[in-house]
Parts: structure tokens; sequence; C-alpha cells
């Protein structure tokens, strides 16, 4: 079958999204095998998570394509849980 | 009124109502026991004041639901009833095991109750709203089996609806829950765990499913919006319901000797529970603004609008204050409770019963659409004398349970219970004054229904006819 | 080609106000999202005040299964993609066929989990053993249940496109099934580093 043009450029981004969430998820399965610890590589851990969840909202849930609040939605429930597990992890450092 | 038997539900409403007061009369025979402590003594204890109070709100929005479904089911399913007499004869079972109950309660010692019924043959009595004598217990079950084969039998033989399939599910749920009222376990950790499946599934559960699709058929039938979008709202906030309310029943496992993580599960769930009650008021008032006609009949959408805040206020945002285990950690079984559990039964299930009672009554009394506008005055401000009345009530209790957690169980050195009973009784007046508010607007409410009746209907104003 | 055109600037072009799929889908996964988000935000403040409780016990979790987990997940997701994007185009058969796999991979995710909650158990882990294995047991678990519920919501989108039940012109069922897996998948991607790595 012949994809059309307009599907082509919706697929052809998500293939490449898809590989970078494969090699971003071994970066912290490495992080995680090799038992790394310290706050800095907790949160650099946690930030990749954020932008790979942020990457299934934009375009595999297609929310690029969308104008609004909705556009924000994923953005903003990754903000704020993102905010306080880093609020808990720097407090757990502090001590 | 579409269909000739959808009249049996005028029984069902009037017994409701009829019950309704002696629930309210004694409301305030216990009020002012709390505060007169051998008022009425030995005619009639505390315990059993409070058990009748308790018992009777449950039976009457029981036959305020059954009426509900039976005016309900016939419109959506399209078509007659599968047995109105059935229907009928289970209403007079109903209400004479429910007399004799009460009777019993109000005649015979408790203990000598149980005694007369067989308690010990199958012990079920003596716990918190689930009083009743073991057979009137199973005589619930009957009524409950007819009542949803009547029911479950017009709807799968008619048209089926969203609507009407989730007050089915909710009803089913409602009698296969209450089967834990006859698991009496001698563990009283077991025994209290099971008895919150009933209590707690049916109100923050299956119970929320009928309120869903009641207020659903209110607004769908007085705003004329399409059914698809009311449909979809009602998926959703019965999924919501479920997710949060099942798991939310941790919120009564704190303390109880239950393992720890309920306190974790309790908390997290249940204080997401506000969330479908929220979603319930969204919906109520994008319908009424979405209106296609203007009905009528305004007391309803007003019972239909206030039911949805009044619900989140009493369930969802009292329901809140307490839920979480550190808070519940003080406030557990306090005046804090009280107080929610009023706001929550009036705001949710006593409000939608008289929305669907405000909603059918005109038909079921001949009527074309709505009452004249003068009974529906009436109706209006009984509406506005029982809420404020029922907001004052949870505010006096919330004051009464701020100062006795404080003064009981949170102050550097806690005074014993009845001490603190004594500090807080200026309160408890003034609950009992908010109380005879409250009746004083049920009778307006019942004297709505006798005014005005040779009057005409009221109507849509002509500039927004046609 | 135009009605192609037309749904594929639907998605891709010109703006839409409201996410692809039924709009009550998107309550519903807003309304779980923020389930997650409470349980998420619970775990890292009670880990606070047991640190080496939940390092210590961090590390018996096996990473490898999380790995190969997030990978059938993840793929599960893109081939949900490609179901979406033959339904578009009109091509029933093949949507069927790409969501079967996503489906195929979800039942790899499940297998995998089952064999790590047998090993724990075998090992006498339970709710109650400690805190770090209550959140761990409660949120994968909780977690699992939602992974059981998307594939049954593929499987209804699967066998209705193998009846040829969706078209270019209406394939929001797709659609809406679509955004469900892909919110299941998008929790995985915070629990994943936040319980088996983050220390
Ligand atoms: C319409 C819905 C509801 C009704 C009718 C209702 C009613 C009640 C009643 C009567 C009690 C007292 C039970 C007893 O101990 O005898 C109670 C307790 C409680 N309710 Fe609700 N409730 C509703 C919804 C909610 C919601 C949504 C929440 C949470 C957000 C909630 C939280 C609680 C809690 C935490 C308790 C236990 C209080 C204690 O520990 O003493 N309720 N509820
Ligand atoms: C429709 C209105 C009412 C509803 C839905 C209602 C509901 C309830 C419920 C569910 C309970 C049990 C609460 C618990 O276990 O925590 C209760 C208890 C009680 N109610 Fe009501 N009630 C209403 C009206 C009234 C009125 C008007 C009064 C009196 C002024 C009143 C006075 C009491 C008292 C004193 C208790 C006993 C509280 C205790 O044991 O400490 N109620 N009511
Ligand atoms: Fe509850």
């Amino acid at each position: 079958m012949m994809t059309s043009a307009a599907s082509k450029r919706f697929l052809r981004p998500c293939t490449w999204v898809y590989a970078a969430l494969i090699a971003l998820t071994c970066v912290t399965w490495l992080i995680g095998r090799l038992q790394l610890s310290g706050l800095s590589t907790a949160l650099l851990v946690l930030a990749l998570a954020l932008l790979k969840g942020h990457l299934i909202g934009d375009w595999f849930m297609g929310l690029r394509a969308v104008r609004g609040l909705w556009r924000w939605a994923i953005v903003i429930w990754l903000i704020v849980p993102g905010a306080l597990i880093t609020l808990a992890f720097v407090l757990s450092y502090g001590n | 009124m579409q269909y000739k038997s959808q009249a049996v539900a005028k029984p069902y409403f009037i017994a409701a109502i009829g019950l309704f007061v002696g629930q309210i009369l004694f409301g305030l025979i216990i009020g002012l026991q709390y505060v007169i402590g051998d008022f009425l003594f030995p005619e009639i204890p505390f315990n059993v004041a409070r058990m009748v109070h308790t018992n009777l709100l449950i039976v009457w929005l029981l036959f305020g639901f059954m009426g509900a479904a039976y005016y309900l089911v016939p419109e959506e399913a399209e078509r007659e009833l599968v047995s109105p007499g059935l229907a009928i004869l289970m209403f007079w079972i109903f209400l004479v095991a429910g007399a004799l109950t009460i009777l019993g309660y109000l005649l015979v010692p408790y203990s000598g109750l149980a005694e007369m019924t067989g308690n010990s043959l199958l012990p079920t009595m003596g716990r918190e709203f689930l009083e009743q004598p073991t057979i009137t217990k199973i005589g619930i079950v009957i009524v409950a089996l007819a009542f949803l084969f009547n029911v479950g039998m017009t709807v799968l033989k008619g048209r089926k609806t969203v609507v009407s399939l989730v007050l089915l599910i909710g009803l089913t749920g409602l009698a296969l829950l209450f089967l834990f009222a006859f698991y009496n376990p001698d563990n009283l950790v077991k025994d209290k765990f099971y008895w919150w499946w009933v209590v707690h599934l049916w109100v923050e559960g299956v119970w929320e499913l009928i309120l869903g699709s009641i207020l659903a058929f209110v607004l769908i039938k007085t705003t004329g919006v399409d059914r698809e979008v009311i449909e979809k709202w009602l998926y959703v906030i019965i999924a919501m319901t479920l997710i949060t309310g099942i798991i939310g029943t941790g919120h009564h496992f704190y303390w109880i000797g239950t393992p720890e993580y309920w306190q974790w599960w309790g908390s997290i769930f249940s204080a997401l529970e506000p969330i479908p009650f929220f979603m319930m008021t969204v919906f109520a008032f994008n319908m009424v603004n979405r209106r296609r006609r203007n009905h009528p009949n305004k007391a309803a959408v007003l019972w239909a609008l206030g039911t949805a805040v009044m619900a989140f206020l009493g369930a969802g945002v009292w329901g809140f204050l307490h839920t979480l285990s550190p808070v519940n950690y003080y406030t557990h079984g306090s005046q804090i409770t009280a107080a929610h559990g009023h706001m929550a039964f009036y705001g949710a299930y006593v409000m939608i019963v008289l929305t669907m009672i405000s909603y059918a009554m005109p038909m079921l009394r001949g009527r074309e659409a709505a009452n004249s506008n003068r009974s529906q005055v009436l109706e209006m401000w009984s509406f506005w004398l029982m809420t404020v009345s029922i907001v004052f009530i949870t505010l006096f209790l919330t004051g009464a349970g701020i100062l006795q957690v404080y003064l009981q169980r949170y102050s550097a050195d806690p005074l014993p219970f009845m001490v603190v009973q004594d500090k807080i009784a200026l309160f408890y007046w003034m609950r009992e004054v908010a109380g005879v508010m409250f009746l004083i607007g049920l009778l307006t409410y019942i004297a709505s229904f006798f005014v005005g009746g040779k009057e005409p209907e009221a109507v849509v104003a002509a500039t927004e006819g046609a | 080609m135009n009605a192609t055109d037309t749904d594929g600037q639907r998605s891709n072009e010109v703006a839409s106000a409201y996410p692809p799929g039924d709009l009550a889908i998107w309550i519903f996964i807003l309304a779980e999202l923020l389930v997650f988000a409470v349980f998420f935000a619970a775990y890292a403040f009670t880990r606070m005040n047991h640190v080496e409780l939940f390092n210590q016990y961090q590390a018996t979790l096996n990473r490898d299964a999380a790995l190969i987990n997030t990978i059938a997940l993840l793929t599960a997701s893109y081939f949900v993609v490609r179901g979406v994007v033959a339904a578009r185009e009109g091509d029933n058969a093949l949507c069927a066929r790409w969501t079967w796999a996503a489906i195929a991979m979800g039942a790899v995710f499940l297998v995998v989990k089952s064999a790590e909650y047998a090993h724990h158990f075998e090992a006498g882990i339970n709710l109650r053993t400690n805190t770090f294995y209550m959140f761990y047991l409660s949120l994968t678990f909780f977690h699992f249940l939602h992974v059981i519920l998307g594939m049954v919501i593929l499987a209804a989108v699967a066998l209705k496109a193998q009846r040829g039940g969706y078209s270019s012109a209406d394939h929001t069922g797709v659609e809406t099934g679509a955004s469900y897996w892909h919110m299941v998948d998008l929790v995985w991607l915070v629990l994943f580093p936040l319980v088996y790595v983050m220390r």
C-alpha cells in the first residue's frame, strides 16, 4: 500500500523517536546496572525520563499538532511530579 | 408520563418522604439528647433514637432509589415495566417490614429484639447502619431480588441505554454488597473490615453510579442536550469513581488492626475520590448551560444543580478534609466525621432522590410537565431552607470537631472526653437550632405538594418558546 | 490521496484544539496520570526518610528485566503508532496486524514482570516486608493492571479493524486506544528510573 505524504511526515520522525527512546533507555539501564549514585546522577536519570515522556507525548500521542492547553497536558504532568521528585532527592541528599 | 407502569413510582416516593420526616424528628431528638442528656429517658434512649435516625435515612433513600428506577427504566427502555403488580407487592412488603423493624427498635430493648428474632441462629445485628434483625435483612434481600428482576428484565427486553445500564449495575452492586451484612466474623478486625465493604463501597462506589445515572436522566430530560454527550460524561465519571473508590476503602483501614500499607493505599486513592464528584459538578453546570430547551420545571433543575454542588462539598471537600491518614489519626470518629456524614449524605443521596421526585412527581400526579408557579416557588424555598440548614449543621459540627480534636487529642495536656463535650455544648445547641430550621424546610417542601394545585402549570415564557 | 491529505492535515499540519481520539479517554488519561503522579511523589518523599532502606532493597531488583520490559513497552507503543497510521490510510488489515503485534509486546511485559514477582514471592517478600517493597509492589502492580487494561482496549481495536470497522475518514477508535496505550507506556518511563535506578 502506498503511504500518503502526510502519513510519512508523521511516521518518519516517530521512527527516529523510537530509536532515541531505546537508546536513552539503555543509558538509564547502564547507570542502574553500575548502581551509580549521587544527586547529579539521580537527577540526570530523572531528566532523561522526563525527556522520554515528552517525546512520547509530543510524537506518539500527537500532541505536537494540538494547540491550546491540551498541547501542554503531558508536559505539565511531567514537570509537576518531576519537580516534586527532584525536591525530595535534593532534600534527601541535603541531610 | 409516557408509560402507565411508571405510576408505581408514586407510592415509593410518598413513602420516602414520609419516612424522611420520621428521620428528621429522630435527628432532632438525638440532637437534643446531646445537650439534655436525660431528655425522653428512659422511654427513648439515645442509642435507640440514633439507630432509628440512621436506619430511617437508609430505608427512605432505598425507597427513593427504587421509585426512581421504576420511573426511569420504562422511559429509557421504551416499554412498560415487566410486572407493575410485583412492584406494588414489594412496596407493601418493604413498608410493613420497615415499619415493624422500627417499632421493634422503639418498643423492645435491643437485646430482646435480637432474642425474639432468633439472632443467635445467624448473628448479624449490632453493627452501625446494619442493626436490622436478621429476618429483616433477609426480607431486604428478597425485595431487592424481586426489584432487580423487575427492572432488569425491563431493561433487557427493551431499549438499552447507558443511563439504564449504569443504573442497573449500581443497583445490582448495592444488592450484592449488602450480602456482606450477613458476614459477621468473631474477629473484630475482620468484622470492621467487611462492614466497610457494605458502608463505604455503597456510598463511595455503587451508589455513586446510581447518583450519576439519575442525574444524567434528569439532565437529559430537562436540558435536551444530546444523549451522546451526557453518556460520555457518565462513562468517565463512573470509571473515576471505581478507580478511586474501591481501593479508597482503605481510608477506613488505618487504625482497625489491618496492615500498614493501607495507610498509603487509603490515603492516595481516597484523596482522589473528590475528582468524580467534581466532574459531576462541572458536568451538571455544563449541560444546563448548553441546554436546548427551557424546561418549565425550574425546581427540578435547581435540585439537580444543587445535588452536584452539595455532593462535591459534602463528599469531596469534607471527605478530603480527614481522609489522609496523618490527619485521620487525630480526627477519626470525632464530630468532623459527623459533619462530613451529614453533608455528604444530604448533598449526594437525599438531594438526588429529591431531584427525581421533583422531576417525576408532577407527571405522576397527572400534569403535563411541571407544577404551577406558586408550587414551584414554595418548593424552591424549601430547597434553600433545607440546604442552608444542612450547611449550618455541617459548619457547627465542624467547629465542634476542631475544638474536640484539639482539646481531647492534640493539645499538650489533653482533656477527658466528657469534659470536652461540656465545653463544646454551645455548638450542639446551634446544631439543634439549625435542625429545627431543617424541619421547617422539610415541612415547606411537603406543603409545596398541596399549594397551587388548581392553578395552571408553569410554562416557559413565550419569548423562549418555539 | 485527498482524503488522507485532509486527515494528515488534521493530525500534522493545522493544529487542532483537541488531542487525537475521543476526548473522554483524555479526561480519563489525565485522571489516571494524576493517580500515578501522587503515587510517585509519595514514593519520593517517603524515600527521603528511609534513604538507606530504599537503597538497600532497590539493589535487589532486577534491572535487566526492567530493561527488557521498557523496550517491550516502547516497541509496543511504536507498533501502535504504525497501527494508527495504517488506520488513517484506511488499511484495516495492516492496522490490525500492527495492533496485534503491540499486544504481543504487552504480553512480553506481563510475562517478564510475572517472573519478577514470582522471584520476589519465593523469597517471601510481600507488601508488609518493608516500606520499599510496599511501594515497589503497589506501584508496579497497579501499573501491571493498566498494561492488562491497555491490552484489552487494543484487542478491541484490533478486532474491529479485522472486521473492517475503520476508514480513513473514521478511525477515532484507533486513536482512542492508542492514546490510552501511550499513557501506560509513559507512566512506566517514569516508574522505571524512579523505582529501579534513582538512588
Ligand atoms: C456521597 C458520598 C459519601 C457519603 C454519603 C459519606 C458518608 C460517610 C459517613 C456516614 C461516614 C461515617 C461512618 C461511620 O463511622 O459511621 C463517613 C466516614 C468517612 N468518610 Fe465519607 N462519605 C462519602 C464520601 C466520602 C469521600 C469522597 C471521602 C474522601 C475523600 C470520604 C472520607 C471519609 C473518611 C476518611 C471517613 C472516616 C472518618 C473517621 O475516621 O471517623 N467520604 N463517610
Ligand atoms: C437529611 C438530613 C440528615 C441526614 C442525611 C443525616 C444523616 C446522619 C448520619 C449519616 C448519621 C451517622 C453519622 C456518623 O456515623 O458519623 C447521623 C447521625 C446523627 N444525626 Fe443526622 N442526618 C440528618 C439530619 C439531622 C438533623 C436535622 C439532626 C438534628 C438536629 C441530626 C442529628 C444527628 C445526630 C445527633 C446524630 C448522632 C451523631 C453521633 O452519634 O454522635 N441529623 N445523621
Ligand atoms: Fe469511605
